[in-house]
């Protein structure tokens, strides 16, 4: 049970954008771009929900591009393989399996909190809005959501200039097939989590729900916009400028991609 | 040489490494878990570039927290650093 009141959400005026699908690596410079936003004052908190334009792989910050991922096999299925500013496991992404979304917010947020209480509570309202759709899941720290047939998803931060980078992508659909393609899932990963196969780590929220991906989107928003108060809002064109100048000074670059090799 | 130690209720821990003339060379930490801030990564690496191939865990662990003990780990430990870079070693080549 969290001991925060979820009024502390209240404090701010919430801002909602919700994206036309985007190819990945500008989803990767939007996220820095939005943060540092949000961290200089130039834009309230801000949910962002994804709309993918292709496939991807997107690997955490810390992880190795060769150990993590098969890019001939990411090549061959045409998925594009990029790296976020955030820890955490590699994803693999098609457009329409997945639910996606970014928060933004002052850390004044989380005060007081440590890291690992941090994760359930940017996550508190969604496991709401899955709960209101007869889905029962709860967080499994560090920073997985996850149900009692599989998880369901994942979050990862970053913190920068007073800002935090809270983002979750979670299993709508999935070809668990392709994914073993495209992602070199190690053994040593399972060790402590008891199952053999990756694949059936995962039990995505279309067949737990049976309902189409766009329902639960709409769910999640109207259950945030009830419990925290939520502006439509959009992307500046200097916002999606300075994302745009990200791309080809660091997330489009091969040096980026390799950062550990 | 490639050495994983999956952190019991914390994250993945990956190290590659090369032993040259008895010493860790081209120490490479990677993994799934969490840093503040990045940078901390070539930090802890680099507390470990250059040890003799014989240093103890528990030194290369001390190494390693005293490289991140600015940075905010979670997920990962230098007793979990330590770990991969021990199973690396015993593993031999890739």
């Amino acid at each position: 049970m969290s001991t925060y009141p979820s009024s502390s959400w209240r404090a701010y005026d919430w801002q909602l954008i919700r994206d036309a699908p985007i190819i990945p690596v500008m989803h990767m410079a939007l996220d820095e771009a939005l943060l540092e936003e949000v961290a200089a004052g130039r834009r309230p908190p801000t949910l962002r929900i994804w709309e993918w334009a292709a496939s991807a792989v997107v690997i955490g910050r810390f992880q190795s591009l060769r150990n993590e991922v098969d890019l001939e096999g990411a090549q061959r299925h045409g998925v594009q393989v990029v790296r976020r500013i955030t820890g955490g496991g590699a994803m693999f992404i098609e457009p329409g399996n997945t639910i996606t979304y970014s928060i933004y917010a002052p850390v004044e947020l989380v005060a007081g909190m440590s890291m690992v209480d941090s994760y359930a509570f940017f996550d508190r309202w969604v496991l709401d809005a899955l709960a209101s759709l007869g889905v029962e899941a709860w967080y499994q720290p560090i920073n997985d959501i996850t149900s009692a047939a599989g998880k369901i998803g994942g979050a990862a931060q970053t913190r920068r200039n007073g800002a935090v980078l809270h983002h979750v992508t979670m299993a709508y659909d999935i070809d668990s097939a392709k994914m073993l393609e495209v992602l070199r899932i190690g053994r040593e990963k399972l060790s402590d989590k008891g199952i053999a196969s990756a694949a059936k780590r995962v039990d995505p929220l279309r067949r737990q729900t049976g309902l189409p991906r766009d329902a639960i989107i709409e769910r999640m928003i109207e259950t945030f916009r009830t419990q925290n108060g939520l502006t439509d809002s959009a992307l500046k064109p200097e916002e999606w400028q300075a994302a745009e100048r990200l791309v080809e000074t660091k997330f489009g670059t091969e040096e980026w991609l390799r950062a550990v090799p | 040489m490639h050495g994983e130690y999956k952190i019991p209720g914390g994250k993945l821990v990956v190290v590659d490494l090369n032993v040259t003339d008895g010493a860790l060379r081209d120490v490479v930490l990677s993994g799934d878990f969490f840093l503040e801030p990045a940078e901390a990564l070539e930090w802890m690496a680099a507390a470990i570039e250059g040890l003799p191939v014989d240093t103890p865990v528990e030194m290369i662990a001390e190494r390693v927290r005293g490289a991140a003990a600015h940075a905010e780990l979670l997920g990962i430990t230098p007793e979990g650093v330590a770990e991969a870079v021990r199973r690396a070693l015993q593993g031999g080549a890739q």
